[in-house]
């Protein structure tokens, strides 16, 4: 027992409270995206920015993301610093002009003379059976393309302040956030993403991965809910007596390769967990940063524990089967 | 003191459901604090503690109650 409450937040409240904290002070911060203002966001992210900033600052949108992110792009451009909602990464196929030709290369193509000062947040993930066009992570779809930034929480201490300081990076930045961390019920909630949050702003700096499991015996690498599959693993691991280290990532780009290769100069085993495609993504980024720097470090071949190449099925059993998981990362190591 | 489904955020036949404690059973909660939060038909509802003390938590994440259920207690 403590004396003091302990000030739990959900991930969805996490970055509402960024929010709100950054309108507060700063006019040129307003939000737009679909069900974003009276409803508070279907993951919860907007919840109350509409009562407390009105509907000039909290814009909801038609259903065209074509329309408002291109709209975002022309805001931020115009000194504006928008936060805009995609509301499944899926989508990004209707918008993708607007943010990699646009975006992401505007500030390229301008000489640095335009900054484009704009955060797109959007949903990932699955395991809720909502089918293979609202359950998509698509991390290595944006982290492959240069001029974003990209994070991907995994519990509302690092979502705070990785929102706050997108809001205040003058690049473009993906904040992707898996739908399993919401704490919304329906979406299979882990509760290991609901942890104390300050009330006070603070940043959580974009690029800096994070050991939260200290450890000896393999290295488990993970983002969002890769490490919370990881922290599971290194639980089963730890009662057959092996130690294993657990990498939260934060950020994709940049990415924080030295954490990684430092942990596996320790282990000497690493297991990357990736809740996206496998091929051409981030488990073979990550390995190859490793191997790149230095193959001697390695004392076995590394594994990962990817979601296979396969479009994701809607059925429960085929999608639950096809999701990495505590399981498949123990056996991974085994065999190591 | 019993914490109960206030009687405003449900329909009498309404079944919700515990998406989120934000407190702990055996932690002290402060009078007014966010504790608790249901969820029926998508639409997310919040519950702040009756009172100040130590939490006792019966009904855990996931469970389905009504208006007027006995989810926890405060002591």
């Amino acid at each position: 027992m403590t004396d003091t409450n302990p000030r739990r937040l959900t991930i969805a409240r996490a970055m509402a409270e960024a929010v709100q904290q950054e309108m507060q002070q700063d006019p040129r911060v307003f939000v737009m995206g679909e069900d974003i203002g009276a409803l508070g966001g279907v993951f919860g992210n907007t919840r109350g920015l509409l009562e407390e900033f009105g509907s000039e600052r909290i814009r909801d949108t038609p259903i065209s993301e074509t329309a408002f992110i291109g709209a975002g792009v022309g805001a931020a451009q115009d000194g504006m610093r928008p936060i805009v909602e995609l509301m499944f990464v899926d989508f990004f196929g209707v918008c993708f002009d607007a943010i990699y030709n646009n975006m992401a290369k505007n500030n390229y193509f301008s000489g640095g003379q335009v900054k484009v000062p704009m955060v797109i947040m959007t949903s990932t993930g699955g395991g809720y059976s909502d089918g293979g066009q609202h359950s998509q992570c698509l991390y290595g779809t944006f982290a492959h393309l240069p001029g974003m930034k990209v994070v991907a929480p995994s519990n509302a201490y690092d979502a705070k302040g990785l929102m706050t300081a997108a809001i205040r990076d003058d690049s473009p930045v993906i904040f992707m956030y898996h739908k399993g961390l919401q704490g919304m019920g329906w979406l299979g909630t882990e509760p290991g993403a609901t942890v104390h949050t300050p009330e006070e702003s603070y940043e959580v700096e974009i690029g800096k991965a994070k050991v939260v499991r200290e450890g000896t015996d393999v290295t488990i690498v993970g983002l969002a809910m890769g490490v919370h599959n990881g922290l599971k693993a290194a639980d089963q691991l730890a009662a057959r007596g092996i130690s294993a280290e657990v990498v939260d990532l934060r950020s994709l780009v940049p990415l924080d390769r030295a954490t990684v290769i430092n942990s596996v100069k320790k282990t000497g085993r690493l297991i990357v967990v990736d809740e996206d495609y496998q091929s051409y993504g981030v488990s073979g980024e990550i390995i190859t940063s490793v191997v790149e720097h230095d193959y001697s470090i390695m004392r076995a071949a590394p594994k990962r524990v990817a979601y296979p190449d396969v479009p994701i099925p809607f059925a429960r059993p085929m999608e639950q089967f096809c999701l990495p998981n505590a399981e498949k990362i123990v056996a991974a190591y085994d065999a190591m | 003191m019993d914490i109960r489904i206030s009687d405003d955020i449900l329909d009498d036949d309404a079944e919700a459901v515990i998406t989120v404690w934000f407190v702990n059973s055996g932690e002290h909660i402060i009078k007014n604090a966010l504790m608790v939060e249901i969820m029926a038909a998508k639409v997310q509802y919040e519950m702040v503690a009756p009172a100040s003390g130590v939490l006792n938590i019966v009904s855990g994440v996931d469970a389905v109650v009504r208006k007027g259920d006995v989810i926890g207690s405060i002591s």
